[in-house]
């Protein structure tokens, strides 16, 4: 058992037995290999089942949002900054939360492992020291963690919660990265080409939606998608109207998205979403300075103005 | 997102500015005419089963 | 009913063959999973998946269709009339189906061809289609057909069943379609003595499924009581209210009608929906009756293994493709699911003190 899993019961179990809280909001051992499911749990008694591994990509931020109770809720670097942003938007009540943060050890992407072992059947997963030991009928094999990483984890370079009542561990250190390579690509496309590549990525798009209700940043109470006076866009998985889908909720991310990687994770096609959340994101920090969530006291650049903002994009 | 350069622009225009308002909209409305109609994201019809 | 051997060294041949008579939709990797697509010439279906990551319902039940387009330019002769598109009904086979998929057709069918309403757009497409399925010998750990009245050998919904023997296919010929199909295919060569093995490949595969998802108490749950159970909240808790579950299941059948016009044209269109979105049941009025996700949640569950078991007495409406149950990005899980409901025991009513 993972000492962070460890400190989550005995932390959840304090809080709730002293009624600190109403209940603990973190992660249970998933039903399949690779897999953590969020609960809630509000008896002291049945803090057992909160675990924490290297499968909890969910960002918890996304159950805050319209709660009348007072919780505690596991939080990672990126899902701190979430609720950060709540936090900034009024979306909760920073006195009726307690945040158990966890320096985060990087989250697997279990579609990269399930790519490791090439497409065999899982049926269980441990990990230890960077490496994961993946057995399924007749092998095991060994993978190393940092190769089947989400995507947007082997670039984070925000691991530690940036707010939190009690920490599960130290500080880890931070790494460099270069986070818009393939930002970069698509920004040296012509328009056509560029075009033609967004077209090709959004083609398998189902709109299930699960990359929107995955996010954070989507508590709208009817989201433009889904309103009907008048009908924004239209619902069938018409490209047109698939892209707009895309694009439009990704500009309602703008300055606002932590990267946490929830959305591209849940997309049960494998579109890499992310592509244009990171092109909104390279634009905000080279045009404002800004990283979204990193500080739950500052007003964010879409609705405040500084006499250095710079207004080349302005004729 | 590959939207043809010339469809898009961005103005700044004090409420008090009415015709550089006039000006800019005349402007970019020759403009984005001169392009002729968008072939992009554009819908007719709904291009399903 | 009888048994044919194909030689893999004729099935190219054969596939081709057939692309003359039927579009053949089958199984291709695109990108990184499987689907089916509707395949080219020179394409043959890829049988090295376990399952396809959409289920193939899209092939009779495509998620966006349009119904009738219409104009209401009085200056047009045929203004104020429904015009159907032309569609394409002409024979189709969907190759390499796997048994439980097949068999969803049958449950969806309950819906869409009913005494009182026949849906001629998804009943066109349905016997248009021949369904040539592929038996499982290497079941996902997810699949529980053989708990949800499938199984991997199951012949329900099909026409023709194949097993894949290393150097042919056994055949099983079922209806007068595969017939039809295997004469396409100018496949011929009889395996009398064939039955005996296929049916002990069929009893091995069952055993590799794994079980253990019970259903045999459902019927009898009062379902007022299940309606009530306090599980739901524990159960929902964890979920985001997408579509996956729904859009991925061959089962569901669910869809929502849309009109698009631009200027005086327009079209009727219908495309999937999904229960486990909050508009599906808001009224015009703006009163939702199943407005909370522990509602939504319960209704998925509800309608597959209760309100589904109760109406049409013919089991669970799911056919243990497992697709919800790896999909799901939060891992909600149907066969825990199925557990808890089967199990469950009002709590005893206390005596008014
Ligand atoms: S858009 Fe995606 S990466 Fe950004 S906050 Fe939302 S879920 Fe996280
Ligand atoms: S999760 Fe994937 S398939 Fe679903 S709407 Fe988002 S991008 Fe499309
Ligand atoms: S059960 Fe899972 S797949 Fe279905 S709506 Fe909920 S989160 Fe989405
Ligand atoms: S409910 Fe899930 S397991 Fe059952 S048929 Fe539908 S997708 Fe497959």
């Amino acid at each position: 058992m993972s000492d962070y899993t460890q400190k989550i019961r005995e932390t959840a179990k304090k809080l709730l037995s002293e009624g600190k809280v109403d209940a603990v909001i973190g992660y249970r051992e998933g039903t399949l290999p690779l897999m953590a499911e969020p609960c809630l749990v509000k008896d002291p008694e049945k803090v057992d089942q909160l675990v924490f591994n290297s499968f909890c990509g969910v960002n918890l931020a996304n159950y805050l949002p319209k709660r009348k109770d007072r919780v505690a809720v596991v939080a990672k670097g990126c899902d701190s900054r979430n609720i950060a942003l709540h936090i900034v938007e009024n979306q909760v009540d920073r006195e009726r939360l307690f945040v158990i943060g966890a320096p985060c050890t990087r989250m697997v992407d279990r579609r990269k492992v399930a790519a490791a072992v090439g497409g065999r059947e899982i049926s269980g997963v441990s990990e230890q020291d960077g490496k994961l030991t993946v057995s399924g009928p007749g092998y095991e094999q060994t993978v190393d963690k940092k190769d089947v990483l989400q995507d947007n984890c082997s670039i984070c370079i925000h691991r530690n919660p940036v707010l939190a009542d009690e920490m599960l561990g130290e500080k880890l250190p931070e790494q460099e990265a270069d986070r818009y390579a393939d930002v970069r690509e698509v920004e040296a496309m012509s328009p056509e080409e560029r075009f033609a590549h967004f077209k090709d990525l959004f083609s398998e798009c189902i709109r299930c939606y699960a990359c929107r209700n995955a996010c954070p940043l989507c508590y709208c109470p009817t989201c433009f998608v889904d309103e009907s006076k008048p009908q924004w866009v239209g619902k069938s998985i018409d490209p047109t109207d698939t892209m707009t889908f895309h694009f439009l909720r990704a500009f309602h991310c703008a300055g606002r998205c932590t990267d946490c990687g929830a959305c591209e994770r849940a997309c049960p096609v494998g579109i890499k979403v992310r592509q244009l959340t990171r092109k909104l994101e390279k634009d905000c920090l080279g045009l404002f300075d800004w990283e979204a969530g990193m500080n739950p006291d500052v007003r964010p650049p879409l609705d405040t103005w500084r006499p250095e903002d710079p207004e080349e994009f302005i004729k | 997102m590959g939207v043809e350069p010339g469809r898009l622009h961005f103005s700044w225009i004090s409420s008090a500015e009415s015709t550089k308002f006039v000006d800019v909209a005349t402007k970019v409305i020759e403009e984005v005419r001169a392009l002729g109609p968008a072939g992009q994201l554009a819908k007719t019809k709904a291009q399903v089963a | 009913m009888r048994f044919l051997k194909i030689a893999k060294d004729d099935w190219t041949r054969g596939v081709e063959d057939l692309k003359k008579s039927f579009r053949v939709f089958g199984p291709v990797k695109e990108k990184e999973a499987y689907d089916f697509r509707l395949l080219d010439k020179g394409v043959l279906p890829d049988f090295s998946f376990q399952n396809t990551r959409l289920s193939p319902k899209s092939t009779v039940y495509p998620q966006s269709e349009i119904l009738f387009e219409y104009t209401l330019d009085e200056s047009k002769a045929d203004h104020h009339v429904h015009k159907v598109p032309e569609k394409d009904y002409s024979p189709r086979v969907i190759l390499g189906i796997r048994p439980c998929d097949a068999k969803a057709f049958e449950l969806v069918r309950l819906n869409f061809d009913t005494p009182e309403y026949k849906d001629p757009y998804w009943l066109s497409a349905y016997e248009a289609t021949t369904k040539v399925g592929l038996a499982c010998d290497d079941p996902c750990s997810t699949c529980f057909c053989t708990s949800a009245g499938s199984g991997p050998y199951d012949e329900a919904g099909l026409d023709v069943l194949l097993a894949d023997r290393d150097d042919h296919f056994l055949a099983k010929v079922l209806t007068e379609k595969g017939e039809a199909f295997v004469s396409a295919a100018g496949w011929n060569t009889e395996a009398p003595d064939a039955e005996a093995g296929f049916e002990k490949l069929a009893a091995e595969a069952e055993g590799k499924v794994p079980g253990g998802v019970p259903t045999d108490k459902l019927a009898d749950k009062e379902t007022v009581a299940l309606h009530g159970a306090d599980f739901w909240e524990d159960v929902a808790f964890s979920c985001i209210n997408c579509g996956t579950c729904t859009y991925l299941c061959p089962t569901c059948w669910c869809f929502d009608i849309q009109d698009e016009v631009k200027g005086a044209e327009g079209v009727r269109m219908r495309n999937w929906d999904s229960c486990m979105f909050p508009l599906f049941t808001l009224h015009g009025s703006g009163h939702n009756p199943r407005a909370t996700k522990v509602d939504r949640v319960r209704q998925r569950f509800m309608h597959k293994l209760k309100y589904f078991v109760d109406r049409y007495g013919r089991g669970i409406q799911c056919v243990g493709c497992g697709r919800c149950v790896s999909s799901c990005p939060v891992n909600i899980d149907i066969r825990r699911v199925a557990r808890l409901m089967n199990e469950f025991e009002p709590a005893p009513e206390k005596c008014p003190a």
